[in-house]
């Protein structure tokens, strides 16, 4: 049997009385890229961040089932959200490194604020560790004491992915992260998800079946806060079992 | 049909060379109504304590060195106050408070600001100033009176301390309005990404305070602003006497209240009215160097930090 990173027993989210999720149950494997796709609008976001707990930033909603990271479920009532988030690390929609701290103290935030290192060398160790894993090193590492606004969008979405990295997550949560990125840094951060699968799982939203198709491993398909279709990607794509996946991933359905 | 075209611009424009006017002949007025007593005084005026009125003019001595450190002193008082107290009122609104209670929260504080200063000065003297006295004054004196800014025996109450505080008391709806409104202005994806981190809310707050530094900065300009300018509710707690201490106990002057309680008779005297117009003058002043200080740290920071 494979070892799941992340599995969801009938997952549903509610705002206010409004289902969203309509319980989703997906399994999501070790060291893979998982892509979650779908229009916009169909949950996928939402459901992205039932994985680490972030919906509860929102007081309208509300979570039923079970998300397990490790086989352990984080909806358990002695588990503390902060904890999870810890181990789940995020990169959002719009870059959003913190533009007053410098690109040094925003890789270095989440361990200093989670005492995860002993001492300055082993944080400064960390933080040029975190930004050659994003490839971003070799670009920054003369100006650590810069702040991020004169960064391209591609690389504060690399410096955010930095960040994420430092805490050594388990799971890598990724909400369209090259929605508002150039196509050169589309492609760098795509190729930067290969890298990081040899690592970590990375669950990946994207509203484009293209990329889905060029950067995962899995991938799994979501309509109006149904899972509609589930499996390898090449299968997926070349041999739908649904119609509505075989619209979608042909362009009919957008 | 052809409408025809007025140029918003020339409407506009009078008004605007009117403020400005106004502004400039203000200022005027205070420089040439100082001139008498710079001219006796010379820089003493600022850099000496002394009142001394009497109707030989070449017996008069002014300096109102008491009035420019009262003011100061009371002002920065009065920002120690407000900050935490705005910083808590403006956090707790936007992310404790439920949506209803929130609403009223924001309302009282409205209201607050808009209250008469005389209500203030009034709840001062009967209310604030005997309860420092007996809760804050007696005890620190009784125990840190080896302390410069304990000292002073608390006889009265009157004091710097007891118009820094009301002024703090005061100011900080002010505050609190610039710097909630930019705390709720925050967009959403920095909290998420903060709390993505793993950051307890404690956390979280101070890194997002740290994202509105500029509005916590103009919020502080504006409070000192308000705070170094009021007058009634001063003029009634600080003690009103030539008093130049660092004791937070000892009653003192600031410049508006030095102006508002001479004024009336200052006609009397030759060089009265001139030294409290010179008075005045420090006000420009300081109203000049506090928004230049701002407008410099602002500068600064967005030479660094693009938001």
């Amino acid at each position: 049997m494979i070892e799941l990173a992340l599995e969801t027993r009938d997952l549903k989210v509610y705002y206010g009385n409004n289902m969203v999720i309509k319980g989703v149950n997906l399994k999501v494997p070790k060291n893979v890229v998982f892509a979650l796709m779908g229009p916009s609008g169909c949950g996928k976001s939402t459901m992205l961040r039932a994985f680490n707990r972030l919906l509860e930033l929102n007081s309208e909603a509300r979570v039923e089932g079970e998300v397990r990271i490790l086989g352990r479920n984080i909806y358990a009532p002695n588990v503390d959200p902060i904890e999870v988030r810890r181990e789940v690390g995020m990169v959002f929609q719009y870059p959003n490194p913190f533009p007053h701290l410098t690109i040094y103290d925003n890789v270095a935030i989440g361990l200093k604020l989670n005492g995860l290192v002993r001492s300055k060398e082993e944080l400064d160790k960390r933080v040029e560790w975190a930004l050659k894993k994003a490839a971003l090193w070799d670009e920054v590492k003369d100006r650590l004491d810069d702040y991020p606004s004169n960064l391209s969008g591609g690389q504060r979405q690399r410096l955010v992915i930095a960040r994420a990295l430092a805490m050594k997550p388990k799971i890598l949560l990724m909400d369209e992260p090259t929605a508002n990125i150039d196509p050169v840094g589309t492609k760098k951060i795509e190729e930067l998800l290969f890298e990081l699968k040899k690592k970590y799982t990375i669950i990946l939203v994207t509203h484009s079946p293209a990329q889905a198709a060029r950067v995962s491993d899995y991938v799994a398909f979501l309509y109006l806060g149904e899972l509609i279709e589930l499996g390898p990607t090449r299968k997926v794509f070349e041999n739908p079992e649904h119609e509505l996946t075989e619209q979608y991933v042909t362009g009919v359905l957008g | 049909m052809k409408r025809r075209q007025i140029n918003l611009r020339h409407i506009l424009m009078p008004f605007v060379v009117f403020v400005f006017a106004l502004f400039v002949l203000m200022l005027a007025v205070y420089v040439y109504n100082s001139m008498p007593i710079f001219h006796r005084e010379g820089l003493d005026i600022y850099l000496k304590n002394m009142w001394k009125a009497a109707e030989e003019p070449s017996k008069e001595h002014y300096g109102v060195l008491v009035a420019i450190w009262g003011s100061i002193y009371t002002s920065v008082i009065a920002i120690l106050i407000t900050l935490p107290l705005s910083l808590a009122y403006s956090v707790f609104v936007i992310d404790y408070a439920p949506k209803r209670v929130k609403e009223w929260l924001i309302i009282l504080s409205d209201v607050m600001a808009g209250l008469p200063t005389i209500i203030y000065g009034i709840w001062g003297v009967f209310v604030l100033v005997p309860l420092l006295k007996k809760i804050v004054m007696q005890p620190l004196h009784n125990y840190l009176s080896f302390l410069p800014m304990c000292s002073y025996p608390p006889i009265t109450g009157f004091s710097y301390l007891s118009a820094g505080v009301l002024l703090g008391i005061m100011v900080a709806p002010f505050a609190s309005a610039i710097i909630r409104e930019a705390y709720q202005m925050i967009p959403f994806t920095y909290r998420e990404a903060i709390y993505s981190l793993g950051a307890t809310r404690l956390e979280a707050t101070k890194i997002l305070l740290g994202y509105i530094k500029p509005a916590i900065y103009s919020g502080i300009i504006l409070a000192f602003g308000r705070a170094i300018g009021e007058t009634t509710a001063v003029s009634l707690v600080i003690g009103n006497t030539f008093n130049l201490s660092l004791a937070l106990f000892a009653p003192g002057y600031t410049i508006s209240s030095l102006i508002a309680n001479q004024f009336g008779n200052a006609f009397i005297y030759e060089y009265m009215t001139s030294a409290l117009f010179a008075a005045g003058l420090v006000l420009f002043a300081i109203g000049l160097v506090v928004n230049l200080a701002g407008i410099y740290l602002l500068r600064r920071w967005e030479a660094n930090v693009r938001l």
